[in-house]
Formats: C-alpha cells, structure tokens, sequence
C-alpha cells in the first residue's frame, strides 16, 4: 500500500491525523488502549537478518515493556510467531490484530546501514480504521538500540495519547546508604527504565537535589563539600565540574529552563534566600525576588516566561508565580496547609507541588492560575515531585513507615503509586525532558 | 590581660619577622610564652558547662530567637569573649518533616540569627561562622554551637 514510500521513513508524518485518531480511540473508553506489538522483522538477510532479527525481538520487547509501564496503553504479550515481512510493515493485516481485540498496532523494523549503525523504523496504526496514526525512523549505534525502541514506543504512546512519551529519557537521584548515622549520599543517574544506572559523585561529601539539564548532558546538584552548601554543575559526558556561582555564599535549589541556557536558583546573600537566575554556563547571578521571607525551589514555565516558586512571607510556606524577570509577582495557593517544592509541568497545565499539614507531606497539582487544585497522594512522608515528558505522571520520593525514602511513580488517573526498583534507598528525584 | 597578650604576640611576630630579614642574628633569649592552648575537648567540656549548654532550639517555622535560647546564647558570648583564641561554628539542624529545600533555607536563616545574637553580644564575627544541615541530620529544629579549634 505505502511501501514505495517506505525508504522515507525519517521524517516524521502522520501526527497530524494523531489528534483525531485520540478522540476516535478514547471516546467512551476509559480503560486502556489495546496495542498489538508483534516482533520487528528485518530487510537484512542471511547472517546479518539474524542478527537484525534478534536486536529487532530485542526492541520489540522493550517496547512492549515500556507501554505496559503506562496508564493510557496495554500491550499484548508479544508472539515470535507474529512474524511477517519486510513489506508487510507498512501492509499489515489489521483484522488479524482487530480479531485479537487490539485497537492500535505498531510495526517496525531494524536494519544495519553500511556506516555500522542501524535505522530502526517504527510505524503506529489504528487496527480499527486501518489508518496509520504516526512512523519515525531512527538511526543509531547498535550500542544505543535501546534509545531507538524507547523512541517508538514514544512514537506509540504521543500518536495514540497526544502527550508526549517519555521513555527515552533519564532520571537523577540521591543513592542513599548505610546507617542513619552515617548517610552515604551519591548522585545517581539512570535511564528511565532502570537500565543504565551509574553514580556521579563519590559519596565522600553530602549530596542534594541533583536537576538534569534539558539534554540529560549535564545536572546541576548542592553539595556540601566546602561546608556551606552549594550548587555545582556537573558535565555528565567530561565529568568536568565546577560551582555554579563562584562566591562563599549558600546556593541551593537549582532548576535548569527549559531551553537550558538559564538556571534559576536560590541563594542566601542577606538575611534569608532569593531566587536568582543565571546562564548555565556562567555569568553574574540576577536577583527575582526582595521579599523578606524564605524564596525557593524556583521552577521555570515551559515557555519559560514564568516561574513558580514557594516562599514563606506569609508566615507560612505557599506558592507563588511571576514573571521570569521577577515582575508580577502573585500568590496561588491560599489551601489549608503549607506548599512547597512546586515544579510546572512540561505541558504548561499544572504545578505539582508538596503539602504539609495535619501531620502528613503529600503531593498535590494546581492549575497555575491557583485553581483546581487536587491532593493526589496519602502521605504521610512524601516530597519532591518531579513530573515525566508526558505530564501525565510524577515522580516523587516516599518514606516508608520505616523511614527510608524511594522512588515512585505517580500516575494523575487516582491509581496507587508504584514504587521504582533502584539498587538501593533514593530520594530527590529528577526527571529530564524527553532526550531529542 | 587579654590586651598584653596580643601585644606579646604582636611582639612575636615583629620578632620573628626581624630575624627573617637578618639571618645572621641569633636569638639569644628564650622565646617568650605564648598562650597555652588548652586541648579541644577541654575546652569543649568548658565551654558547654559555662555557657548553660551548646545547643538552642526553634519552634514552628520560626528563625526568631525565644527567651530561653537568647539566655544560652549570651552565656556562649560571654565565654568566646573570654576565649578570643576560639573560634565557633554554629550547625543548624532541621525538623525531618519539612520538605528538602525548605530545610536548607530556614536553617540558614537560624544559623545567622543565631550568629548575628552573638555578635551583637560582643563576640567578633570572625570567630563565629555558620552554616544548615537542612534536614540532613534530623530532628528538633535546633542550632548547635561547634568549637572548631
């Protein structure tokens, strides 16, 4: 049908139809989509197509496994014997997929280029109309096959959701061990399905609140290593670091903007901590805020004109938005309780945030106008939200009735949090943006 | 007495500084005393016994100081003002409860509070620094004065 048009597959197209083929599958249909994700075939042949085959069998189940992690999507369990053709990738037979019950099915296949890399092309179909929702390709090293199918599988999830997937992407955290007494805390870095988890500081000085650069390239962390916390910014890639602000003063709290070229942060030069921005690769620190009062845990809209930040001039801690040059200052929190940690969702809706009161930390979104706001979780120790690409989940960190803190995971449809497998206790998590 | 000892280390220095510049001189007197530094932890038993204790507490979401903790504070300025050789470090630890950043900054805040109460009380601010824990240390919201040396 579209195979003459198959060696085109580097662009993206058909996400235009997305937004349609959204309503037409989510209309009336509360629980999740049904997805067919038979194995990924291959052009190769001979010994080189077996070894496409196994990376594309490879793919496939991490594909599979991707989309079961989420709210919106349930795969089937992909089958070998669900294997077809090189030009059935784009021809495929929807009514063997309808007659399974699958409303939306995603085909692909990997293929090794000359250059020693592969082109790994993804395709997502509407079973029902047999209608193709969206196709990506992606070339890369056989190393970072697994990007590749995070990649579709973002593919599948935005074509059928409308949000943006968030697979290929990566999570910072405090790795907390050893006793109470004697915390060791080490900035760790993983992809967001666990895999590639490795440690970025050596856990010979306190660590905090690491925040990942757009890129996932470089984080921006507090460490007390001087004695007075501050921030440091780490290159993930040349491991070279350095203090974000060169001066003996208290800085903490760092959030990158959106387009990364900014950090705001706080820090305490007077009495109390001000929210002050700065280039990301230096420069002379701006202040935002005058109030006397405790400014912190700043956070950029995703249009990056805004930034919400929470602030204890009242007396106690709530949220506040303003300009991003510190003008127009309002406060949008007025609930029972005290508001903290707040941090805009990359869609622009919603602020998560952290709510203390009546003996319980728990986390909360609230529209950015200071309206709809709803407490999403039951405590009694949680903080630090960190959203996904998706806006459709959070991150946060949780201390068990025994007091160690993990990670979990938030979804915004009202379901229990899952917690994260980490090799050990984790608090202060970060999740990056979708890494282009 | 706290003036002739400066002078005699004034004295020492000059000294010294002149025997630099000459090598040939030799020093013929015995070297003057200096103050004997007591041990750390001597002066650690000493200090919290004299001062009415190390630590002061917080209460809520204040930095503000109460009655109680401003008694203790002025027995501390009292004692470094007769130890001039000391130097401090107040530690604000922070109540577990409050959330990450939050902890930082109020501690911070107690931390200069608490500082700036014994300056006032006469105690030279170079011998005084301080610094939060945040919540990396848990429990009542408190500020503790550390000797350092």
């Amino acid at each position: 049908m579209k195979a003459h048009r198959f060696r085109t597959v580097l662009l993206l197209a058909g996400l235009c139809v997305a937004g349609s083929a959204q309503a037409a599958v989510q209309a009336g249909t509360p629980a999740a989509v049904v997805i067919a994700i038979p194995p990924l075939t291959s052009p190769d042949t001979g010994a080189k197509g077996n070894e496409m085959l196994s990376m594309a069998w490879q793919a496939t189940q991490l594909i599979a496994s991707d989309l079961r992690q989420t709210a919106e999507l349930m795969p089937l369990t992909p089958d070998r014997k669900d294997y077809y053709s090189y030009p059935e990738v784009t021809a495929p037979t929807f009514s063997k997929w309808r007659d399974k019950g699958a409303k939306a099915l995603l085909t692909g296949f990997v293929q090794a280029r000359s250059d020693g890399r592969l082109t790994v092309g993804c395709y997502v179909y509407d079973a029902e109309k047999g209608r193709e929702l969206g196709r990506k390709g992606f070339v890369v090293a056989p190393s970072d096959w697994r990007r590749a199918a995070h990649k579709c599988s973002g593919l599948a999830y935005q074509a059928i959701t409308g949000a943006p997937g968030m697979f290929d992407s990566r999570i910072a955290y405090v790795a907390e061990s050893g006793p109470p007494s004697a915390r060791v805390k080490r900035i760790a870095v993983m992809d967001s399905d666990g895999f590639n988890h490795r440690y970025v500081t050596a856990g010979d000085t306190i660590v905090l609140t690491p925040h990942l650069s757009p890129k996932a390239n470089q984080l921006a962390y507090v460490s007390f290593v001087g004695g007075t916390p501050q921030i440091r910014v780490l290159n993930l890639e040349s491991k070279e670091q350095h203090p974000l602000v060169p001066n003996g003063a208290m800085s903490f709290a760092p959030r990158y903007s959106p387009d990364g070229s900014k950090i705001v942060f706080s820090m305490m030069l007077g009495p109390n901590s001000d929210i002050y921005v700065v280039g990301s690769n230096g420069g002379f620190a701006q202040r935002l805020t005058t109030a006397p009062g405790t400014d912190t845990d700043a956070s950029f809209s995703p249009d990056g004109s805004k930034i919400v930040f929470e602030s204890d001039r009242s007396g106690t801690q709530q949220l506040y938005v303003m300009d991003a040059n510190g003008a127009n200052e309002r406060r949008i929190s007025f609930g029972s309780g005290w508001y903290a940690a707040p941090e805009w969702s990359p869609d622009g809706e919603w602020i998560a945030f952290t709510r203390r009161g009546a003996g319980a930390r728990q986390i909360g979104i609230i529209k950015p106008d200071g309206s709809g706001e709803k407490v999403l979780t039951t405590g009694p120790a949680d903080d630090s939200p960190s959203w996904a690409a998706s806006s459709r989940e959070i991150l946060f960190e949780r201390n068990d009735a025994s007091g160690r803190p993990g990670l979990y995971r938030l979804t915004l449809d009202g379901s229990e949090p899952r917690k994260m497998t980490i090799p050990q206790d984790g608090s202060d998590p970060d999740w990056s943006p979708t890494i282009d | 007495m706290i003036r002739k000892t400066l002078l005699l280390i004034a004295l020492v220095s000059l000294e010294s500084a002149a025997a630099a510049q000459l090598p040939g001189l030799r020093r013929r007197d015995p070297v003057p005393a200096v103050p004997v530094q007591q041990p750390l932890d001597v002066l650690r038993a000493d200090f919290g016994a004299q001062s009415g204790g190390t630590t002061v507490y917080f209460s809520g979401n204040s930095a503000a100081l109460g009655p109680q903790a401003k008694t203790i504070l002025s027995g501390q300025a009292a004692w470094l003002r007769l130890h001039p050789e000391v130097t401090v470090r107040i530690e604000v630890h922070g109540d577990s409860g409050d959330t990450r950043d939050h902890a930082l900054a109020i501690g911070a805040r107690r931390a200069e509070e608490a500082r700036n109460y014994l300056i006032l009380l006469g105690v030279p601010a170079p011998q005084v620094s301080a610094m939060t824990w945040g919540k990396e240390r848990p429990g009542a919201p408190r500020a503790v004065t550390v000797l350092v040396r």
